[in-house]
């Protein structure tokens, strides 16, 4: 049996059910079960179907269980519930109010906040999906409540989580630097400037938009007074402080990144029922959805995990990289063929199971090429995160399409990510032409 | 009575969620004034985390809220959409079979051979596979009762899902 | 030929991994390429905490095992990871192999699990360093907030330390916001994870390891070898042992160096004071006692086999030196 023809009719069969409106989890999770199944029965070489019951099971329940039994993940409940939290105690509303009367004469104002607050946030987590889920409870709805365009107001969101994990804390530089035994907070230092091209790109193509398509971000009209604009800054210091609770925290060495979602899950709490706009009905409510939204994106994570284990099963990513060195191409055409591998790879599998599955092959190819492994790291891991919204497999689009429900279908976010995901090619070729922007910082040190 | 029950579990995913995050804080809390702590924190969020994730399962899924891709399937009549969504469940009650007899061969595993978590306290591994076989198994159950309503409904002319007028496309 | 899958969950650099993949060439050669194994790195199959169940129910044919996530089915392994006062690395993983290869009850245990024990491939002597501040003697344990792990972070916690919980890749950052004031560590990893930046002391505590980490094997994938594979691989496992200790006592030594250079401190914890943490920790080692018994194995009677053995190869160490130091 054919690994690597297994691991490709999975693919497709993947696409199929996805476009048979099978839910996404329900596609990966089946598709990579009867896969596993398949490899695990012929795995002697004839067909025995007796002995793959049990491996397959194991391979399933662990590689499910084992996702949401996860200390580093409970940060993920924890964001989504202050995002939910923080919307009902009327924080987030604040500091929307406050962008929209500041940056009134900016088009787009309230968008280029929004990535501008998933900058912010990326500095506080070192997860893309924390910071989409947290970001897209808390932008998007109010976006849509300010009549932007529905695919702006998802799109925006879903595109600036993807910089979680390219401005440091960042759980993707930690697992390559384990990989490629290269230092961790040179890898960090190297995905500052990176990271700001990006957010700076995501910026552009709001402005670009809203300049093309002024209905897509309605201005406010009303007369703004100093006065009004002085009174809404003032109106959003719950959320200047939760900011400033979360990367005081952490960055003094109080609690850890993990702790700090918690501790600013109470935090806002706190200062929801201080400023008597919580009730502990609409704390419950909160609760609930967070709940619910956290579990529908645990689902697909978890299909994508099973999914991941199956293709390691297969064999498929080794092969690719041992065509890729075969070819011995050019340093240029390797470093394209490479992005057109992870981008391939990202559209269905996730980024940590990505790395797992062909660092352990790439690395030693790209460093016969002589390539500095910081710079290529980030080119990896940008890699990766454009993954995170390209169709059919993309977390980040699933996280903003869990936030806003039936109001905006999947489609019509993807349609609005395309935009941003010019950009990102753009910015990729950047990264990948000039070494200097990543390895800057990582020479200061 | 499955809709109560899904309620009910949904109430103890949201108590596990206040319950892992009141451990966090409180234990930096400790740290950071008394200079003590909670042993064996990691594990407890763990387990909570399982009750967080799996409970609300079956409230997901009679809610919906399983997110899919309707891109294609807009194309069909509003019949062959509702059969897509029988098969979508039925696609759904098939994953997630292996993942019970996994969960059922795990559980008893680690009943039978008494197995622990190493830590201070030595803690059980049995509460979070007990609830993730729990909480699997009725969301398969749910999805189940839902799939035959489905078809029910088919047959009685009934729509599955709703039936909103045609968004026309905007140009991308 | 046959083609093993092995399932492992760390990545293919450091010596963990060269010593897995001199081992997996070493079988190849020993059989003369009759059997080979096909590494999945990364925990792409199976993280760490399912390793046994997924080796057991042949998701991988064979793979990596650390007892600590398995305290219950493991325990005999676990005696690997006890502070019993060792810090030569040969020295406790030959130990640590033999008990393993030797012990029938052992043999037995495993094979209620469906696995069969391969050879040993630890990490190595535990030390401690701190930021800000040093341990020189036991007493200034207590208030410090330490990252520590095992029975030896249980006996932090006895001398008064806060023990906190995090993993050791964010120590770094852990030591340097100034979250914890100490880290549990080995010395290789303190240079691969690049913590002499964030350290100013190093605490040299020559007081035990942790070294129950090990390859194991499915019982019926085992079974279906041949007589003359089956020797190779307890040849080659057993050879894992030497290999690893070579290349993580270099790697040790190369460490101390990397420290000193960036100004870390190293201190050597006095005999006396390290009395009192083997003394302090004995209970530990009598809560595992219990645990062994309870799971059908003589606790006891391990232990002093175990000791024993650690004798026994302490002597030819001196007597011989180490066996890549002999020609
Ligand atoms: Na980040
Ligand atoms: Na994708």
């Amino acid at each position: 049996m054919d690994g690597t023809l297994v691991g490709l009719v999975a693919f497709a069969a993947v696409i199929g059910l996805l476009a048979l409106r099978v839910p996404i989890a329900f596609a990966l999770a089946g598709v990579a079960s009867v896969g596993t199944f398949v490899i695990f029965a012929f795995r002697t070489g004839a067909f025995a179907p007796e002995r793959a019951f049990r491996p397959t099971s194991s391979l399933v329940f662990s590689n499910s269980f084992d996702l949401i039994h996860s200390y580093d993940l409970s940060m993920i409940p924890l964001f989504v519930a202050l995002g939910h939290i923080a919307y009902k105690a009327d924080i987030t509303t604040a500091i929307y109010h406050a962008a929209r009367v500041w940056l009134v004469k900016v088009p787009g104002g309230v968008a280029m906040a929004s990535v501008l607050g998933c900058g912010g946030f990326s500095a506080i987590t070192g997860s893309s999906i924390a910071c989409a889920s947290t970001m897209g409870r808390i932008c998007s709805p109010e976006m849509l409540r300010l009549g932007y365009d529905k695919r702006l107001a998802t799109a925006s969101v879903a595109a600036g989580g993807t910089l979680g994990s390219l401005i440091p804390p960042s759980v993707l530089f930690i697992i390559y630097g384990i990989f490629t035994e290269t230092s961790i907070s040179k890898l960090f230092l190297a995905g500052v400037i990176p990271g700001l091209i990006s957010l700076a790109g995501f910026l552009i193509v709001i402005f670009v938009w809203v300049k093309r398509d002024p209905a897509a971000a309605p201005a406010f009209t009303g007369v703004i007074t100093a006065r009004e604009k002085a009174r809404a800054a003032l109106d959003s210091w719950p959320a200047v402080a939760l900011f400033v609770i979360i990367v005081g925290g952490i960055y003094g060495g109080i609690f850890t990144a993990t702790e700090a979602a918690a501790v600013c899950v109470s935090a806002a709490v706190i200062i929801g029922f201080a400023q008597r706009k919580l009730t502990f009905r609409a704390l419950w409510e909160a609760l609930r959805e967070t709940c619910i939204q956290t579990t529908s994106i645990f689902l697909i994570a978890a299909g994508a995990k099973i999914f991941v284990a199956f293709i390691a099963l297969t064999g498929v990513a080794p092969d690719i990289v041992t065509a890729v060195t075969e070819a011995q191409l050019s340093a240029p055409l390797l470093l394209a063929a490479i992005a057109v591998i992870y981008l391939l790879l990202g559209m269905f599998l996730d980024p940590i199971g990505i790395m797992v599955l062909t660092l352990p092959l790439m690395v030693p190819l790209v460093e016969t090429y002589g390539f500095d492994l910081i710079w290529f790291g980030v080119v990896v891991i940008k890699l990766l995160e454009i993954g995170l919204i390209t169709p059919p497999v993309g977390l980040n689009v699933f996280v903003i399409a869990g936030v806003v429900g039936k109001e905006v279908p999947i489609d019509r976010i993807f349609s609005g990510i395309l935009r941003f995901l010019s950009i990102d090619v753009l910015v990729l070729v950047l990264i990948m032409s000039f070494p200097v922007l990543s390895l800057l910082l990582p020479a200061t040190m | 009575m499955l809709a109560r029950l899904e309620r009910l579990l949904l109430d103890l995913a949201v108590i596990a969620v206040i319950g892992l995050g009141l451990l966090i804080t409180l234990s930096v809390i400790l740290r950071a004034t008394l200079n003590s702590g909670i042993p064996d924190t990691v594990v407890m969020v763990t387990e909570l985390m399982v009750a967080a994730i799996v409970l609300p399962l079956a409230a997901t899924t009679a809610a919906r809220a399983h997110i899919v891709v309707e891109f294609v399937s807009n194309y069909l009549p509003w019949r062959a959409q509702d059969w897509l969504v029988v098969f979508g469940s039925a696609v759904g009650l098939a994953a997630l079979a292996p993942l019970i007899w996994a969960g059922w061969r795990e559980a008893l595993h680690v009943i039978e051979s008494g197995s622990f978590f190493f830590g201070q306290l030595s803690l059980p591994k049995w509460p979070g596979r007990v609830i993730f076989l729990f909480g699997i198994s009725f969301c398969w159950i749910r999805l189940a009762v839902m799939m035959l309503g489905d078809i029910a409904a088919i047959r009685a002319g009934r729509p599955v899902i709703e039936r909103a007028p045609h968004i026309p496309q905007e140009e991308i | 030929e046959t083609r093993l899958f092995f399932g492992e969950a760390g990545p293919n650099r450091g010596a963990r991994a060269e010593t897995l993949n001199w081992f997996v060439d070493d079988v190849a050669r020993r059989t003369e390429g009759q059997l080979v194994f096909d590494i999945q790195w990364g925990g792409a199959l199976f993280k760490a905490g399912a390793a046994a169940q997924s080796i057991a129910d042949s998701v991988a044919d064979a793979g990596t095992i650390i007892a600590v996530y398995f305290p219950q089915e493991m325990v005999a392994y676990g005696v690997a990871d006890l502070p019993i006062k060792n810090s030569d690395a040969w020295v406790g993983l030959r130990a640590t192999d033999e008990l393993m290869r030797g012990s029938d009850a052992i043999k037995q245990n495993l094979a209620d699990q469906n696995l069969v024990y391969i050879g040993t491939f630890t990490t190595s002597a535990v030390h401690i360093g701190c930021k800000g501040t040093a341990i020189r003697s036991v007493d200034e344990i207590e208030g410090k907030k330490v990252r520590g792990v095992g029975a030896y972070g249980k006996t932090f916690a006895d001398f008064g330390a806060n023990l906190v919980s995090m993993s050791i890749y964010d120590a770094y950052q852990g030591l340097d916001s100034g979250l914890i004031d100490c880290s549990q560590g080995y010395s290789y990893a303190v240079a691969a994870l690049k913590q002499q930046e964030v350290m100013d002391s190093y605490t040299l505590l020559d007081w035990g390891q942790v070294g129950a980490l090990g390859v194991f094997m499915n019982k019926q994938s085992y079974d279906a070898l041949d007589d003359a594979q089956k020797e190779a691989l307890a040849a080659s496992g057993a050879g894992m042992a030497d290999k690893m200790a070579e290349l993580i006592t270099a790697d040790n030594e190369a460490a101390i160096e990397t420290m000193k250079e960036a100004g870390v401190e190293i201190i050597e914890l006095p005999e006396a004071e390290r009395d009192r943490l083997v003394e302090r920790s004995s209970s530990y080692i009598d809560e595992w006692v219990a645990q062994a018994d309870a799971a059908g194995l003589d606790g006891a009677g391990l232990l002093e086999e175990y000791r024993g053995l650690l004798e026994k190869y302490g002597q030819e160490r001196d007597a011989e030196g180490y066996p890549w130091t002999r020609n």
